[in-house]
């Protein structure tokens, strides 16, 4: 029971980061390392940077890459496809949500004037987000 | 059949797209010229898109792209499976050889001095992404500078924590609130609508 409640907070964090990866894929590195590895200590702050070698390394989405390696670690060998499919779907699915809703209901989306307000505020943000992780990491190095 | 024509390009795209979001874009983009399924602005379209969105830009362009090929919700479900299918093999194999590694090699120095370059070339490959994103896009005026300024102020917070002995848990619940990423998109985001 106590597996089946880790897996299902997995699947909440990863959930949220996945919703929150607004602005492209380095923003999930900041939401990761704040939520996984912070807060929740399932991964360690070396092991976090080795995983980031090996995500990138890797082809694919760097986002899914990093969710699979977080499950991976978080299983500790038991259940492993449960965590890598709780990490996976959560990366994806507001991903998926947000694009079927705007396909289908919103086509006129990008045009709306607030949506680019919005944006023109995140995008500094963003910068600022990866710069501050890029230097905890180094402290960490 | 549309269906298998989207697996097999989207199989291929999640193989061979080496270095995440924009590279993937671009083998999108191959794809979709090649078969015909949709125009060139409609695709610049559906990337503008997929980078104001929740969500990686690589798995929000697949999405969309399935959707606008073939009209049905099925179309987005077979693209983003097949995106992720290379990357949950390889990735598998790559986490088991390093577990092995890592457990054999732990007490190793020189495993243990590679695997510190490695995580130096790592924080460079960030460092360089931030520096690409602070182009005239981000920065439009003042107040681009104030967000970046205020956020990148707010997330170095915790670092004060240590040299500054803060112990008293107020304090420490008041700055890992302020330092939220998550709460910092969001404010940045209620600023942009504010004031343009």
């Amino acid at each position: 029971m106590g597996e089946f409640r880790k897996v299902l907070e997995l699947f909440w964090v990863y959930l949220k980061i996945g919703t929150f990866t607004i602005g492209g894929g380095y923003v999930t590195l900041t939401l990761v390392q704040r939520e996984i590895v912070d807060k929740l200590h399932w991964v360690e702050e070396r092991e976090f940077l080795n995983m980031l070698a090996l995500a990138q390394a890797a082809p694919g989405l760097i986002a899914v890459n990093t969710a699979i390696f977080v499950g991976w670690c978080v299983s500790k060998g038991k259940h492993r496809w449960a965590y890598i499919t709780a990490a996976v779907l959560g990366a994806v699915i507001p991903s998926i949500v947000c694009i079927l809703a705007i396909a289908i209901f919103f086509t006129q989306y990008k045009n709306l004037p607030q949506v680019e307000s919005v944006f023109k505020g995140v995008r500094p943000a963003v910068v600022a987000l990866i710069s501050a992780t890029v230097i905890r990491l180094a402290t960490k190095i | 059949m549309i269906y298998l024509e989207l697996f097999i390009s989207f199989l291929k795209i999640g193989l061979l797209g080496f270095g995440g979001g924009m590279s993937i874009i671009a083998l999108i983009q191959i794809e979709v010229t090649n078969h015909g399924w949709m125009s060139e602005p409609e695709f610049l379209d559906i990337v503008g898109i997929s980078q104001v969105t929740p969500g990686p830009i690589g798995m929000n362009c697949a999405t969309y792209v399935g959707y606008t090929a073939t009209g049905s919700v099925w179309g987005s479900l077979v693209a983003s499976v097949a995106i992720v299918i290379p990357s949950l093999i390889i990735m598998l194999t790559i986490c088991s050889i390093y577990m092995k590694i890592r457990d054999k090699w732990a007490d190793n120095k020189v495993y243990q001095v590679v695997m510190r370059v490695i995580r130096i070339a790592v924080v460079g490959l960030i460092a360089f992404a931030a520096y690409r994103l602070c182009s005239k896009a981000s920065f439009i005026d003042t107040t681009s500078y104030v967000i970046c300024g205020v956020v990148g102020v707010c997330s170095l917070l915790p670092l004060l924590k240590k040299p500054l002995h803060i112990e008293n848990a107020h304090w420490k619940r008041v700055i890992d609130t302020l330092s939220h990423p998550i709460l910092l998109v969001v404010l940045a985001g209620a600023v942009g609508a504010l004031v343009y």
